[in-house]
């Protein structure tokens, strides 16, 4: 063999050793169950979870869709992001456009691990780095309240993403290097209230997808959780969540929880615009107490 | 006639300054619309927070300190009509209006009249009962100018 031959071979084996690499590293993870155990599901706790999980904010159908339900997730509003422009799915139970044919660990696999039906990695945009920590009691309930909506046709529409089934792929990578979510660790130290909002907060509320900080690879820097940081979206800076008391922002979690359940229409700014607007529609639907946990952990925070 | 060189050397630098005492004029008139409706919403913000006060009954409900929060509101909403002119999405001081505002100029339009409606019925109450969803009505048209059109300052 020529040198020259010998050198191509050579490029060629690091090359397929390469794409090999890449293909185990980026291997998509299924939800390990068999047959799941079956649950008595709770609609009115699936419907908390969908409103704490703001999934009406990302999920909605298009502002001025004809003959569109806005109160239900049928998807179809963009959602810009650094990497392209997402369409965010119809979540009503239609066989053809929405989650009608899914099984109940297909949508487990995708909350927690962020892998379709057809075994392909979503992107982080939907936050299911944040449902994952959430109580599997909790995701079956939402499923359950999912199931039991009206279903609607609305067909949905591909993400524009650059050269999509390679940066699908790569998302496996990122999901390696971000590692495993872990749930907040319970502290028997702190009231139920404040361990719940601690839950809320970091498990299906997904409050750090916008107010914790980023590194270069977009991955959420948890020893600075909750401590604002550039928008997610690119708008602008969302604001830190600590220290809400100490800077005067709120006088104490009464009044915090006030705030996130009436906003602007009790005068609270801050609680509009970059997404927060429609994160605070969703929380005043919330029972006052739920609201309240959220405002005990949060004014804890230093 | 023959002219001097120094005269037509001013006859080209007097125009030329003009020109440039014009930009920075226009300039400065740019500059301006930012500050002062940065300062009117603010202004409109400081009435709602004492609106809400009362509405959480830190404060007594007196018709008359309702109505002249709601007039600051509305006439802060009747003010930034001007105060959004083409190309003032950036300027000599940082702003936070997003640049769709000036592409949808009819549906920003929209939400400041609705704004203004809601302040002006909330000028006109009298009845405590009626004060908190009056109140509500104002919010939410802040709110939802607030949701498309304005950045998170941080
Ligand atoms: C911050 C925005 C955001 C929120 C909040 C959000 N999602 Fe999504 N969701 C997305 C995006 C973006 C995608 C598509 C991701 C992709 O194409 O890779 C998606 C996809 C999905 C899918 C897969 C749909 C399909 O057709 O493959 C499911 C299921 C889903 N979301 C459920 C939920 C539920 C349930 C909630 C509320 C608990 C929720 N999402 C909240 C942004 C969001
Ligand atoms: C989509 C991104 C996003 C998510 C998710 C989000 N926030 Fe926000 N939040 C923001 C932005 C942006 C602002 C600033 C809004 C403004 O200036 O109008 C904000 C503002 C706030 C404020 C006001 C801060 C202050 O200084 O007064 C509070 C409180 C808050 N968020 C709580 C929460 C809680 C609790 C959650 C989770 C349940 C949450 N946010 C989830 C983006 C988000
Ligand atoms: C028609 C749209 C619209 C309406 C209605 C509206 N705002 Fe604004 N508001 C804006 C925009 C755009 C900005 C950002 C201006 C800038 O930075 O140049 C803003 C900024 C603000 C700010 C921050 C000012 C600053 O110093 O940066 C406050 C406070 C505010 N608005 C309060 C209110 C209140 C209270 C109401 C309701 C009574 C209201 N706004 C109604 C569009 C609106």
């Amino acid at each position: 063999m020529s040198r020259r031959r010998r050198r191509i071979a050579g490029l060629a084996a690091v090359a397929l050793l390469a794409l090999l690499a890449f293909l185990i590293l980026t291997r998509p993870r299924a939800f390990e169950t068999g047959p799941l155990p079956p649950a008595s599901a709770d609609l009115a706790n699936g419907e908390l979870v969908f409103r704490v999980g703001g999934c009406l904010a990302c999920h909605a159908a298009p502002a001025g869709t004809p003959g569109a339900e806005r109160a239900l997730p049928t998807g179809g509003t963009p959602l810009p992001t650094p990497v392209g422009t997402f369409y965010p799915g119809n979540l009503t139970p239609d066989r053809e456009t929405g989650l009608g044919g899914w099984t109940e660990a297909e949508f487990l696999t995708a909350m927690v691990h962020g892998v379709s039906p057809d075994r392909r990695h979503y992107f982080p945009a939907f936050p299911y780095r944040a449902y994952a920590v959430a109580r599997s009691e909790d995701l079956r309930d939402l499923w359950a309240y999912l199931r039991q909506l009206p279903a609607v046709r609305a067909p949905g529409r591909a993400a524009e993403i650059r050269l999509l089934p390679l940066a699908r792929r790569t998302v496996g990578l990122w999901k390696r290097l971000a590692g495993d979510p872990r749930p907040p660790a319970a502290d028997p130290a702190q009231s139920a209230a404040w361990n719940r909002g601690a839950y809320l907060v970091h498990g299906p509320g997904h409050c750090g997808e916008c107010h914790t900080p980023r590194n270069l690879l977009r991955i959420r820097d948890e020893r600075r959780a909750l401590a604002g940081g550039a928008h997610p979206a690119g708008e602008g800076k969302v604001p830190s969540l600590r220290g809400l008391v100490a800077r005067h922002r709120y006088k104490d979690a009464a009044e915090l929880a006030l705030a996130l359940q009436f906003g602007e229409t009790l005068g609270y700014d801050k609680l509009a615009s970059g997404g927060m607007g429609a994160i605070q529609t969703e929380l005043s639907q919330l029972p006052p107490a739920e609201l309240r946990a959220i405002a005990e952990y949060l004014v804890s925070l230093p | 006639m023959n002219r001097s060189p120094r005269r037509s050397l001013l006859s080209m630098l007097v125009p030329a300054a003009l020109a440039v005492a014009l930009a920075a004029a226009s300039v400065a008139a740019e500059k301006e619309p930012i500050q002062a409706r940065q300062d009117a919403m603010e202004a409109q913000g400081a009435a709602m927070k004492a609106l809400g006060a009362i509405a959480r009954k830190e404060a007594p409900f007196e018709a008359a300190v309702v109505r002249q929060n709601a007039e600051t509101i509305a006439s802060g909403l009747a003010a930034v009509a001007e105060l959004f002119p083409e190309g003032s999405d950036r300027g000599a001081i940082e702003t936070w209006a997003r640049p769709e505002i000036w592409a949808n100029r009819a549906d920003f339009e929209a939400k400041r009249t609705a704004a203004h409606a809601a302040a002006t019925d909330l000028a006109a109450v009298t009845d405590e009962a009626a004060f908190a969803p009056a109140l509500g009505r104002v919010g939410n048209a802040c709110k939802s100018c607030h949701e498309k059109y304005r950045r998170p300052k941080e």
